[in-house]
């Protein structure tokens, strides 16, 4: 048998080794290796660079807002700007103290976590621990869903129907107050903190459950004591992820506080109107004068708002980090605080409740607080004697319903945008120009005009995005270039989308001399969502088996060869889904165009990128604030965002979950 | 050890962070004969194995010292091309890594990344390695299917044929058959027997019978050092040392 073989491959030759580089030595002729050695090269660097990028990019927004920045705090003095009590930039006197400004902005986020956090961890323990395979088909992209709502469209429907419900509710003269915000941004908030929660509650190992199931503790036991314990650190990354949200989120802010910059009477007066610091930004930014006081001020503001998000963001980088270093170096992980701190964190966090919760309850009506005080004493009291079934049955009542109001959140603004928008939806709306300050005719310059931004923006970042994770995940070993480089991406993720607003129109628009444009926009949409792009490449990336690589790496591919040839090809379906997840977001942004491209009314459209167009979101935004009654076309053009916001978000969901039951078999 | 040595280490020491996973390992693999690394498990046997091709360059925090000779050449001399390096010493994994391309793609990606474009001669290539790699027969009517469908046996096999399809003159296994039912290992060690009339294999297992069966050198590796080096006859039935006898009669393991 073995000659048979050998007769029918090697007596007509080597025909196998006949495209033998024929060279005894391991040094292949000076040019070609010299060739070679080059393109592999450079390859690598421009992978390097496009890496680097992200650095660059970070490094530039830091310099153009500290150049921008500083003056104000040479001029009013560090301290004053920081504490002073009054924010009167136009008065004859102009005053620039932005202290109610930050208390505003603590303020709206305390409220939207105070909001968000209980019904975010009830919703996510049930997604992980009772929902059926069914309803989490259902639930999961729900959330994802939510987090896909433009932030402009989550505005209009606080400013038409929120404040509304608020104003008439408390019998207020206007519903725009700190509650509405609050709520507003909790419920923007949500889908990051419900997901990222049931991720930490669902890794927890599976032991962990068998193991308290086992020795007879109810489900709920095992969840209360076992699993929410083990997941907490994960939990509390996620409520931090949550935080930078609602921190740096602008427009839905802005839209529904009321912009009062003062500090609540009393402090913890729900009902009062409140301004932020990203508020101010969208607010005065666009109506200052360059090179003022009151713009240098801006950047002031631009600058405390980003340590404050850049210091949340990376504590929750660094909590994440850890946790996944923690899997995957030992089965059992610890626990990310000690028992002892553990305990500390769970009392500090009790008091802090329990005093939270007086100090509304002084607000509130006495009946209402006598009830809660009751209610909770008679509770501590009684439990004990409670059998564990009814304790889970009552809990497990409480879950089921925070996951009934998120989805009916869901609903509830999806019904009312769809409802009232459908009416105005026709093929004229889509196909002509806006008329009478956007209150009749359509909105076809800015469907365009978005589209256009779009396109544009993700034909920057793309490139650049997969550049820099290809070269993350397939050509560095992890060492502090890499690091330098995460770090940039981790900040780049955590800026607030109005600091590349002003940056863009800092650098881009003014610096550069491209002036408000197409161009501009696009460039500054890029920088937005360049970290998307590469984290989700990177995703896809890590997620080919290294046995591929290693297996290419051993016929004698080279890296180029190999990354090219064998790894790209099954991660593409990942990028590409990182690539619309970016598109999605892009589309519904407005804060970054407000200031670097867009304009209200436009008739025509643009002749070339260095041209000024019209977007959805800011069309809508200013339909919805400063033109009065054009309720139907306001409602259609929400619709219309909402809609092509969605269906890239939906092609991106189920594109990935396709693709994921395809690998599994 | 006898014969033409094709690949020698001297004085071979490898780090992997603080661990001193290969120490001061000195052999000879012969030329055009089967060499069995045998051991229990981490005693560094896949290790040495991936340092013939250099394949521990993608891991990180590694350091190795001494010198490791491929046709009298310092394989980690600088200005060494890995490249052809790896074209010249194939190498089959542990667990198949088919990539998640046709057959026929698979066997032909080592040619086309070497410049073969000629479609006449990648056809060539492609037959005459499932050929000699004894699995042409099985696959030659799906050969554009996905290699993901074929069983666990054919996809090792279809490992060997694209290791083949680059003309390599060292095979590299690393434990080929720990994956498979014992119908498959049997065939592929059918295959082993066969390559030796064309190249030198260094084979890595933990199945000591396999190793009697299939080597004509064997080598006895326990806790990063090679113990014990030299024909297979002689390792298995006269070793000179009492570790490997303890070893080789299930003393320890």
């Amino acid at each position: 048998m073995r000659e048979e073989l050998l007769k029918t491959n090697f007596l007509e030759g080597t025909l196998v080794k006949s495209f033998t580089i024929p060279l005894s030595a391991l040094t292949r002729s000076a040019t070609h290796a010299r060739y070679s050695l080059l393109k592999e090269k450079s390859i690598q660097t421009v992978f390097f660079s496009t890496a680097f990028f992200a650095v660059i990019v970070v490094t530039f927004i830091l310099l153009f807002l500290v150049r921008d920045g500083y003056p104000v705090f040479t001029q009013v003095g560090i301290l004053d700007f920081l504490f002073g009590p009054d924010w009167a930039p136009t008065a004859s006197e102009p005053l620039y103290g932005i202290f109610p400004l930050i208390v505003g902005t603590l303020l709206v986020t305390l409220g939207a976590m105070v909001f968000a956090v209980p019904l975010s961890i009830g919703c996510a323990i049930y997604i992980a621990e009772l929902a059926s395979p069914r309803a989490k088909s259902i639930l999961k992209p729900a959330i994802e869903l939510l987090a896909g709502i433009p932030s402009v469209v989550y505005g209009f429907f606080g400013l038409i129907v929120l404040t509304n419900f608020i104003r008439v509710a408390f019998d207020l003269p206007t519903g725009e107050t700190w509650l509405a915000a609050s709520v507003l941004l909790g419920i923007m908030a949500l889908p990051t903190i419900v997901s990222v929660s049931e991720d930490a509650i669902s890794s927890v190992p599976h032991e962990f459950r068998e193991g308290s199931l086992a020795i007879g503790a109810t489900r709920w036991q095992t969840i209360s004591r076992v699993l929410v314990p083990a997941a907490l650190s994960g939990i509390a990354a996620a409520i931090i992820l949550g935080i930078g949200r609602a921190i740096g989120e602008t427009m839905a802010v802005m839209m529904v506080a009321g912009n009062a910059a003062i500090v609540p009477d009393p402090v913890w007066n729900i009902l009062s109107p409140l301004r932020t610091l990203t508020g101010t930004l969208g607010i005065e930014m666009g109506e200052v004068a360059v090179g003022s006081d009151h713009y240098h001020a801006l950047f002031g503001v631009a600058i405390v708002l980003l340590v404050i998000t850049l210091g949340i963001n990376l504590a929750a980088v660094a909590i994440l980090r850890y946790l996944n270093e923690g899997r995957v170096a030992s089965a059992a992980k610890k626990p990310f605080f000690s028992a002892r701190t553990r305990a500390r964190i769970l009392f500090a966090a009790g008091t802090l409740g329990f005093s939270l919760l007086l100090l509304i309850l002084t607000a509130a009506p006495p009946y209402l607080a006598a009830l809660v005080l009751f209610g909770g004493g008679g509770w501590y009291m009684v439990r004990p004697f409670i059998p564990e079934n009814r304790v889970q049955q009552i809990a497990f009542v409480f879950i089921g319903l925070a996951t009934l109001i998120v989805l009916a959140i869901l609903i509830i603004i999806l019904q009312d945008i769809v409802i009232n928008g459908l009416p105005a939806l026709s093929w004229e709306f889509l196909t002509t120009s806006p008329l009478d300050s956007g209150r009749a005719g359509g909105i076809f310059p800015a469907i365009i005009g978005t589209l256009d931004l779009v396109v544009g923006a993700i034909a920057i970042a793309l490139p650049l995005g997969v550049g820099a994770a290809v070269y993350l995940v397939e050509y560095t070993q992890e060492g502090r270039m890499t690091q330098v480089i995460r770090t940039g991406v981790d900040l780049l993720n955590g800026t607030p989308s109005i600091v590349f607003g002003l940056f863009g129109f800092a650098f881009i628009v003014l610096y550069l001399g491209i002036g408000v444009s197409m161009l501009a926009g696009q460039i500054t949409l890029a920088l937005m969502v360049l970290p998307t792009v590469i984290r989700t490449t990177e995703e896809s990336l890590k997620s080919i088996p290294m046995a591929l690589r290693e297996g290419s790496l051993a016929l004698g591919a080279t890296r180029w060869q190999t990354i090219s040839r064998v790894v790209i090809p099954p991660a593409l379906p990942g990028i590409l889904t990182g690539a619309i997840l970016s598109i999605g977001r892009a589309a519904g942004e407005t804060a970054p165009i407000m200031f670097t491209a867009v304009v209200f009314s436009s008739r025509f459209l643009p002749d070339s990128v260095l041209d000024p167009v019209m977007a959805l979101p800011y069309h809508l935004f200013i339909l919805a604030t400063n033109v009065p009654g054009s309720s139907m076309n306001k409602y259609g053009t929400a619709l219309v965002l909402l809609l092509l916001v969605v269906s890239f978000y939906a092609v991106a969901i189920a594109a990935r979950t396709h693709f994921q039951n395809k690998m599994r078999g | 050890m006898s014969g033409d040595g094709i690949i020698s280490t001297t004085d071979l020491n490898l780090w992997y962070r603080e661990k001193h996973a290969l120490q001061s390992v000195s052999m000879r693999i012969p030329k055009n004969k089967v060499t069995a690394l045998i051991g229990p498990s981490g005693c560094g046997k896949s290790t040495l194995l991936r340092c013939f091709n250099r394949l521990n360059d993608l891991i990180d925090h590694v350091k190795i010292t001494g010198k490791i000779t491929f046709d009298d050449h310092e394989i980690h001399a600088p200005g060494t091309d890995v490249v052809l390096l790896r074209k010249k010493i194939g190498m089959v994994f542990q667990k198949p890594n088919p990539f998640p391309k046709s057959i026929y793609e698979n066997v032909s990606y080592g040619p086309r990344v070497h410049g073969v474009r000629d479609r006449e001669t990648l056809d060539r290539i492609v037959e005459e390695s499932l050929r000699h790699a004894a699995l042409w027969d099985e696959v030659k009517d799906r050969i554009s299917d996905s290699a993901l469908g074929l069983s666990g046996g054919q996809q090792q096999r279809l490992c060997i044929a694209r290791t083949l399809a680059v003309g390599p003159e060292v095979i590299l296994m690393d434990e080929p058959c720990s994956a498979l039912d014992p119908i498959a290992t049997a065939k592929i060690e059918n295959l082993i027997e066969k390559l030796r009339e064309e190249y030198t294999v260094i084979i890595v297992t933990h199945n000591m019978q396999q190793a009697a069966r299939v080597s004509d050198y064997t080598g006895f590796m326990y806790l990063g050092k090679l113990i014990e080096c030299g024909k297979t006859v002689q390792i298995f039935e006269h070793p000179a040392e009492e570790l490997t006898e303890n070893y080789i009669t299930g003393r320890f393991g």
